[in-house]
C-alpha cells in the first residue's frame, strides 16, 4: 500500500529525479532570457531570490551553515542549467525545487553519521540545531517556534515553501507529492503546528 | 452550500479555492472566521521562517568565487563537483583573537593607503588613460612628503563586533616610521602597532581582558613590516586592476557640502584569480575639493581570500612639524602592562619570545 508518508520516503531514498526539468507551471518572467549572460543572470537572480530561498533551506535544515551551502550550490547548478540553454520558464520554482533536494540531500547525508553531541564539540562548526544552545523562549513567539521546529520534515518543508509565496503545483514540483494532496497536507500540517504550540 | 472542510479553508486561505468555496467564506460567518484565523496562523509561520533572518554577506562572495571558477568551465558542475561549503566557517571568539587583529589592521592600512593614496588620482578620471593614471598614481606615491595623520572607520567581512576606528600616523620621508591603532565601537583600544627606526624601537600593544599589553623592542636592526611600503607595492597592482576595468561610472552630486564624485566600478565577475590583489567591485565618494576619497567600498580577493571592506575617512591632515617623537610611540598608561623584549627580525617570533620569557619568570622558572 502506498502512503503519502511512503511516497515521502521514497522520494528521500531513491535518486532525486533530474532538477533540470522541474515541473513549470505559471507563465515565465519577463524579465527571463536565455540570451542574457548565464553569470549575470544568476547573480541577478540570486539578488531576488537569494534571501528566500536561504530562508527557505534554513527553516528546513534548521542550520544556518548547511542552509548557506544548500542555497550556494543550488545557485551554480543554475548557472549550469543557464550555460545548457535549460527551461527558463518559472526559474523561481526551479530554484526551490533543487534546493528541496538539497535539503533532503543534506539531510540524508547527516543520517549516515553518528549522533553529534553539541556540548562536546569545541571545534570550528556549529552545532546540528543552532536553537539548542539558546536560552528557552518561553514567550509566545518562542513556543511558536519551538513548535515549528518540532515539526516532521515534511511539514516543515511544505509550511516553509508555502510560507515563501509558492502555488500548490509549485510546491508539489518542489517536494514530489501530487498537487491534488498538497491542500490536505499543507491543513493537517498546520493543526499539527497549533496543537504543538498549545502542548 | 454546507460549511467548509479545514482542506477548503487552508485551499481559501492559500487562494487555490474553487469560486463556490470562496463565495461561501464570503457569505457564512463561521467559516470566514476560520478563514481568518487559519490565516493568521500561516502569517505566523510565515514571519517565523523570516526571523531566520539574511544569509550572510560572505555568501554572495563565496558564490561568486565558485562561479568564477567554474565559470569557463561549465562541464565541471556537476554532481561531484559541487560539495559543501568553500571556505571554512568563523571560529568561536578566542581571548587570543586580538592577535589576529594586527593583521586586520595591517591589511586595513594597506587598503587605506591605497584608497587615500592612489585613488584620489582616479577620482577624475574621464580624462585620463590608463597608463597616465599609473603614472600619476606612481608620481603621488613618490613625491608624498611629511608627516600624515588618518582616521577612518573600517568594516571588513568577520568583524562581528562592528567597525573599528583606525587612527594612524605615517611619516611619508622615512616610511618604516609609522604607528597604527585600531578602535572598538565603544571607543576602547584594541591593538596598536608603532615602529621608529630613528629611536630604534618598536612596540605592539594589545587589550586582553580589560588590560593594555605593550610589547616593547629597543635597540631594532632592521625595520620591518613597513606598512607604507607594503602599500606602495600593492599600487601598481591596483593600477593594474584598474587599468583592465574600463567601465568605470563617473556620477557628479553637489551638495550643501560642496560637491562629490561617485566612482563605481559595476560588479563583475572574474575568472579564477591568479593575482594578488583583485577587485569584484568598487566605489568611492570622492570630494571635489581635494579629490580625497571620502568612503570607499570593495569587494574582491587578497592572495586569493575573498575579502570585502568598507572605509570611510573621518579626518586627514598634514601634521609636519607638529609630530614628536611620541606621534610614532605606544604611550603606556598607569595601568597598562609593559613587556620589554629583545630585537628580532620577526615581530611576531620577537612578541612570542617576549611573552614567553615573561611567562616563565611568572612562573619562577
Amino acid at each position: 500500500m502506498t502512503t503519502i508518508a511512503g511516497s515521502w520516503m521514497k522520494a528521500v531514498d531513491r535518486p532525486f529525479a533530474s532538477p533540470a526539468t522541474p515541473t513549470c507551471t505559471t507563465p515565465p518572467p519577463a524579465t527571463t532570457s536565455t540570451s542574457l549572460d548565464p553569470q549575470a543572470e544568476t547573480l541577478r537572480l540570486f539578488q531576488e531570490h537569494g534571501a528566500t530561498l536561504y530562508r527557505f533551506c534554513r527553516s528546513v535544515l534548521r542550520h544556518t551553515g548547511d542552509a548557506e551551502d544548500v542555497v550556494q550550490e543550488t545557485f551554480l547548478k543554475l548557472l549550469h542549467h543557464l550555460q545548457h540553454d535549460g527551461d527558463t520558464r518559472n526559474l523561481k520554482s526551479w530554484l526551490f525545487t533543487v534546493a528541496a533536494n538539497g535539503c533532503r540531500d543534506r539531510t540524508r547525508w547527516r543520517l549516515r553519521w553518528l549522533p553529534w553531541i553539541a556540548e562536546r564539540d569545541h571545534r570550528t562548526v556549529d552545532p546540528v540545531d543552532e536553537e539548542v544552545r539558546l536560552k528557552p523562549d518561553t514567550t509566545q513567539a518562542g513556543r511558536a517556534r519551538k513548535a515549528f521546529r518540532a515539526l516532521a520534515p515534511r511539514d516543515r518543508l511544505l509550511l516553509s515553501l508555502r510560507a515563501q509565496g509558492l502555488s500548490y503545483k509549485d510546491i508539489a514540483a518542489a517536494s514530489g507529492i501530487r498537487e491534488q494532496s498538497v491542500g490536505r497536507l499543507l491543513a493537517r500540517a498546520l493543526d499539527r503546528w497549533r496543537k504543538q504550540c498549545v502542548a | 452550500m454546507r460549511c467548509l472542510t479545514d482542506i477548503e479553508v487552508q485551499a481559501v486561505v492559500d487562494g487555490e479555492a474553487s469560486d463556490e468555496c470562496r463565495a461561501h467564506a464570503d457569505a457564512c460567518e463561521t467559516c470566514r472566521t476560520r478563514v481568518d484565523e487559519r490565516r493568521d496562523q500561516m502569517e505566523t509561520i510565515a514571519s517565523l521562517i523570516d526571523a531566520d533572518g539574511m544569509p550572510s554577506s560572505a555568501l554572495e562572495l563565496r558564490l561568486r568565487h565558485a562561479m568564477s571558477e567554474a565559470g569557463g568551465q561549465p562541464d565541471r558542475i556537476g554532481p561531484t563537483d559541487v560539495r559543501g561549503a568553500t571556505v571554512l566557517r568563523a571560529r568561536r571568539p578566542s581571548p587570543w583573537r586580538n592577535v589576529g587583529l594586527v593583521s586586520a589592521v595591517a591589511t586595513a592600512a594597506v587598503i587605506a593607503l591605497v584608497v587615500y593614496g592612489v585613488l584620489p588620482r582616479l577620482g577624475a578620471p574621464t580624462t585620463l588613460s590608463a597608463s597616465e593614471v599609473l603614472e600619476r598614481s606612481l608620481q603621488t606615491i613618490s613625491s608624498g612628503q611629511g608627516v600624515e595623520r588618518l582616521e577612518y572607520e573600517v568594516a571588513m567581512d568577520g568583524m562581528t563586533d562592528g567597525p573599528v576606528v583606525i587612527r594612524q600616523v605615517i611619516d611619508r620621508d622615512n616610511p618604516h616610521r609609522y604607528k597604527v591603532a585600531s578602535y572598538r565601537p565603544d571607543g576602547t583600544i584594541a591593538t596598536a602597532i608603532s615602529q621608529d627606526p630613528v629611536r630604534q624601537l618598536r612596540s605592539q600593544l594589545f587589550h586582553v581582558d580589560g588590560t593594555n599589553y605593550i610589547v616593547r623592542v629597543g635597540a631594532i636592526h632592521t625595520p620591518v613590516l613597513s606598512i607604507p611600503q607594503m602599500a606602495q607595492a600593492l599600487v601598481e597592482t591596483s593600477i593594474g586592476i584598474m587599468q583592465a576595468k574600463s567601465d568605470q561610472q563617473l556620477t557628479i552630486e553637489d551638495g550643501p557640502t560642496g560637491r562629490r564624485y561617485i566612482v563605481e566600478i559595476p560588479p563583475v565577475t572574474p575568472q579564477t584569480s591568479t593575482t594578488t590583489l583583485d577587485l569584484i567591485s568598487a566605489r568611492a565618494v570622492i570630494s571635489g575639493t581635494d579629490f580625497r576619497i571620502q568612503e570607499f567600498n570593495a569587494t574582491g580577493t587578497i592572495l586569493r581570500q575573498p575579502f570585502s571592506v568598507s572605509v570611510k575617512l573621518r579626518t586627514h591632515e598634514y601634521i609636519g612639524g607638529a609630530a614628536t617623537d611620541d606621534s610614532f610611540a605606544i604611550t603606556p598608561g598607569p595601568d597598562d602592562v609593559v613587556l620589554e623584549g629583545q630585537a628580532d627580525e620577526d615581530p611576531v617570533t620577537e612578541l612570542m619570545t617576549t611573552v614567553l620569557r615573561e611567562l616563565g619568570r611568572a612562573r619562577g622558572n
